[in-house]
């Protein structure tokens, strides 16, 4: 039995759930349920309803002037501890190397996006325990 | 930034200069995998492991040598449940020789390491760390084997990339300060909290949490949290 993964797409462009969304089906050993949110409040009111989400993959710009550094902190605040992943069609600007000070645990360019980097990430991140008392 | 920039931004068309603004930029694992698995790739291969050729285990099994790799989830420990790794040639090889290797489906004679994987060709370029640890890039695939030129343009590659894996995933930091973040999570973790709850209280995944208490761990050369609060009592690191 394939375990289910709850990976939660957060992007203001609809076409990209569409997109995304045939690409995980791809992956293998996984059963991945995408959710959609098309802005930051809805997505934080969306995790908090639904504690089962394993990941959040974050557009980097929802909106005019708002990049991940606004964003990804407002996930942290609703109380979201999994890993959020940033998701640009380019990852060329220097605050990307900033990533984990805004709460962000990895990026990825939207043109990397397979299935076997998406197995790599979940691998990854369901990977590791908390390092013993 | 490191001196020889020059070496992977010549003009020579085999050198690793594709792949130096993303080296220099990539923070962790996730970005080494992006970096090693569009190499793979760009040379026709299916897939990349990286090979741990030291182990403490008389029995050594693929999974535990694996320390980064894009194979199909699952198929290691496939391999593992049904062979011995540690008896397979290739691992043999590689423990013996530091010399660029290749290996086919077809040469059951040599190995059957390929047949087992279920990969027609393999291309393995050992390389090492800068405290010498020694490690095997491997690149997997149903393609032919590569002219000279190529093997020598992804030997470079491999070497090149992988010393900056090394220096910044998995050199053993022990002994160099902690970071200001590392600083917070430490406190935290001496006023009892769990990694969720320091999670939530720093705005962080629970991932990067346990990801830099390993760190903080490596630094203070403590094996438990118990021991690491007590030695940064004891160092006067925190009050």
């Amino acid at each position: 039995m394939w375990e289910q993964i709850n990976i939660l797409l957060v992007d203001d462009d609809p076409a990209e759930e569409l997109i995304l969304g045939s690409l995980m089906s791809k992956v293998k050993n996984y059963r991945i349920k995408m959710h959609y949110c098309g802005d930051i409040d809805s997505a934080t009111s969306f995790l908090k309803d639904n504690s089962n989400i394993f990941m959040v993959l974050l557009d980097n710009r929802l909106g005019p002037g708002e990049d991940f550094r606004a964003t990804a902190p407002k996930l942290r605040q609703a109380g979201f501890i999994g890993p959020i992943g940033v998701i640009s069609s380019s990852l060329t600007d220097p605050y990307f190397q900033k990533i984990e000070d805004y709460g962000a645990d990895f990026r990825l360019d939207k043109a990397e996006f397979d299935p076997t980097a998406v197995e790599f990430i979940i691998r990854e991140y369901r990977g590791q325990t908390e390092p013993s008392e | 930034m490191l001196e020889g920039k020059d070496v992977g931004t010549s003009n020579n068309n085999w050198c690793v200069s594709d792949y130096y603004g993303e080296l220099s930029k990539a923070l962790n694992r996730v970005d080494f995998f992006r970096i090693f698995h569009a190499i793979a790739l760009k040379h026709k291969f299916d897939h990349f492991m990286i090979l741990k050729l030291f182990s403490d285990s008389a029995t050594p099994t693929l999974s535990d040598q694996l320390e980064l790799h894009d194979l199909p989830p699952g198929l290691a420990e496939e391999y593992d449940a049904r062979f011995s790794f540690g008896e397979s040639r290739l691992f043999k090889t590689l423990q013996d020789a530091t010399l660029p290797t290749k290996w086919t489906d077809n040469d059951t004679s040599k190995d059957l390491l390929m047949q087992q994987l279920g990969f027609e060709f393999a291309l393995c370029l050992p390389v090492h760390g800068a405290n010498g640890s020694r490690f095997a890039f491997i690149f997997l695939g149903d393609r032919d084997a590569p002219e000279l030129a190529e093997t020598q343009e992804l030997y470079y590659n491999a070497g090149y990339c992988f010393d900056f894996y090394f220096r910044n995933v998995l050199a053993n930091k022990k002994g160099m300060g902690l970071t200001a973040r590392e600083m917070e999570i430490l406190k935290w973790i001496s006023h009892g909290k769990t990694a969720s709850e320091i999670a939530l209280i720093v705005s962080v995944s629970e991932h990067t949490v346990n990801s830099h208490t390993a760190t903080i761990l490596k630094k203070l050369d403590v094996v438990n949290r118990t021991q690491m609060v007590a030695k940064a009592i004891r160092e006067q690191i925190i009050s």
